[in-house]
């Protein structure tokens, strides 16, 4: 299991109904734990829809997870 | 209802009062102004008022307006007459109500002396004697000039020239009277005039950006007031480029304003953007930042995007150089829609865009006066509840160019755009297709064109060898024609595919024309 950080940023701090959380995972890619996540939370977009960052910086979503990353999964915003 | 009304017969004056009433006035004043008997000795018999109607409504309009904020009342109007009027008749009405009757009397003075004194109207007297003369309107005593001191409690001094000081920023090492001028020179274009971009259009026009092109469709709605911090209450109902337009001619008359009143297509964003050295993306849609940003790649013309979402931001300044990544290079596709949050669905808290906007406005400051900025290129979010930011450097290595790059992605992007606005175009008759700029070009068989001929200069290639043809096609707006404009909208649209976005199709096609039968006859 490994253990990591996540924050969630607009529609999906709105659908999680919180900002950040952390969580054990046996999840091996991010794309993966964003599929455990979004059965978990009802996401409703899909990981095409979003960028993905780990510790700050942009990632690819078959990156594996390591223990103390912080995640932030981030969905274009079109308010003005 | 309008401030300011001419009127060519005479009118309900009973409806006009019935206007000002308002529950918070405890007085009401009236002027009116008639025609008399006689003027500087000579008899006259009556009087007739010629209006440069445009000018007279808009600068009319201005007065009352100005009547209303420098004094407080409730509600003002004021109609002016035109045309043929004896003695004795209603030639000027002004009514004001306010909850106090000073405000009341000094803001019909103030009307009526600027009325005489501003508006393009004139006054020619018919003298008892037969003879008839235009009579100029001059050395119009302004009461108001002569005010110290009026019912509320700020002074209002006689309008000078206006002569910015602009101190504050050129004391800044970095700015300085060389930055100033780079200021100046500038032209920026602000793309929506929201929750965005109200706070951008009002830091650029204080720091005296040159100027300022607004675009926005919409008019100003009650729910946009809690954060969009240019437009007041009576300003609802009128259209947000003009409002912006009044508020920053108020707040620096040296800026000069240039608006647009319906959103870029894929049709001109890019001739528009070519006009201006910075863009700034203000819009809450995000079809409108995918059309930004392809037009931004092409025309290299720098962009700083924002949105907002409840209580958070995000951040991006595309420089627009080679190798420097774009919107896409984050999100390659723009999402389906409803898929991005948008203020109308999800809440947003009105001093959000303001902080972001405010953001906006530093980073176009930054790049106008080529102020230090980080070297890098990030999507920063923003999170205003609790107050942490986060600066994501975007590596352009991992962004468009994995496919064919930023220009060839924008290239796609708007030539989609394009396919899908206004290919077919209703004209009643070819004349007026002409007139509007379009080389004709008919795509029908001679047969066809035997049976019915244009009567009207035309380039013709079948439909059939439209494509290998493509190349003769003249450049500038060029209209598709055949029967029914089934095969010129399916030619314009492949033409378009291949970067052609200056071709049309005649909706419905010739027989949806006017015959030159029914255009000759009567």
């Amino acid at each position: 299991m490994t253990t990591v950080t996540l924050q969630y940023y607009a529609q999906l701090r709105e659908q999680a109904r919180i900002s950040g959380e952390q969580v054990s995972t046996s999840a091996a890619s991010l794309r993966d734990l964003y599929e455990e996540l979004r059965v978990r939370h009802g996401f409703s977009l899909s990981s095409d829809a979003l960028k993905v960052a780990v510790n700050a910086q942009f990632s690819d979503w078959n990156r594996t997870l390591r223990d103390g990353d912080t995640i932030v999964f981030i969905p274009p915003v079109a308010g003005g | 209802m309008k401030h300011f009304s001419l009127a060519s017969d005479a009118i309900d004056l009973a409806r006009l009062h019935a206007s000002l009433q308002h529950p918070g006035s405890g007085g009401f004043c009236a002027f009116e102004g008639w025609v008399r008997n006689s003027n500087e000795g000579r008899a006259v018999n009556g009087l007739e008022y010629e209006a440069y109607a445009e000018l007279a409504l808009a600068e009319g309009e201005r007065v009352v307006e100005e009547a209303i904020a420098r004094y407080g009342v409730n509600a003002a109007h004021c109609m002016h007459r035109t045309g043929n009027l004896a003695i004795g008749d209603l030639a000027v009405w002004i009514g004001v109500s306010s909850a106090h009757r000073d405000e009341a009397f000094r803001a019909c003075r103030y009307i009526i002396d600027e009325i005489k004194h501003r508006l393009p109207i004139w006054k020619k007297e018919h003298y008892i004697d037969g003879d008839t003369a235009w009579v100029a309107c001059a050395h119009t005593y302004r009461e108001h000039e002569h005010e110290h001191k009026h019912g509320h409690d700020h002074a209002h001094e006689p309008a000078a020239a206006f002569v910015p000081d602009y101190s504050r920023q050129t004391r800044l090492r970095e700015v300085g009277e060389v930055g100033q001028a780079k200021l100046a020179a500038a032209c920026v274009l602000v793309i929506g005039a929201g929750g965005l971009g109200c706070p951008v259009l009002t830091y650029l026009a204080g720091a005296g950006v040159g100027t300022l092109g607004i675009v926005d469709g919409d008019r100003l709605d009650a729910s946009n007031l809690h954060r969009q911090t240019l437009y007041d209450a009576r300003d609802i109902g009128e259209p947000k480029v003009d409002l912006a337009a009044r508020r920053i001619a108020a707040l620096n008359p040296t800026v000069t304003v240039r608006t647009y009143a319906d959103p870029l297509h894929a049709g001109n964003i890019v001739d528009v953007f070519e006009q201006y050295d910075l863009v700034v993306e203000c819009t809450d849609d995000l079809g409108s930042r995918y059309l930004s940003n392809d037009a931004t790649i092409l025309t290299g013309t720098p962009l700083i995007l924002a949105s907002v979402y409840q209580y958070e931001g995000q951040l991006q300044v595309v420089t627009a150089k080679p190798g420097d990544p774009c919107l896409r290079c984050l999100w390659p596709q723009e999402p389906a829609a409803g898929v991005a949050g948008s203020c109308i669905e999800s809440g947003v808290l009105g001093p959000v865009p303001g902080v972001l906007g405010s953001m906006q406005a530093i980073e176009a400051l930054k790049l106008l006066l080529d102020l230090p900025r980080q070297a890098d290129h990030a999507l920063l979010l923003i999170n205003l509840l609790d107050g942490t930011s986060q600066r994501l450097p975007i590596d352009a290595a991992q962004g468009c160019i994995l496919h064919d790059g930023c220009i060839e992605a924008a290239r796609r992007g708007l030539a989609t755009a394009q396919a899908t606005h206004d290919v077919d175009i209703v004209f009643g008759d070819l004349d007026a297709a002409i007139a509007a700029g379009y080389t004709l070009v008919d795509l029908r068989e001679a047969k066809e064109i035997a049976a019915q001929p244009l009567h009207a200069p035309s380039q013709w290639i079948p439909s059939a060898l439209i494509g290998e043809r493509a190349t003769e096609l003249v450049k500038g707006p060029m209209l598709l024609i055949c029967a029914s404009g089934r095969r010129s909208g399916v030619a314009a649209r492949m033409l378009r595919g291949q970067g052609m976005l200056n071709i049309h199709s005649l909706a419905g096609g010739m027989a949806a024309l006017a015959t030159p039968h029914d255009r000759f006859v009567g």
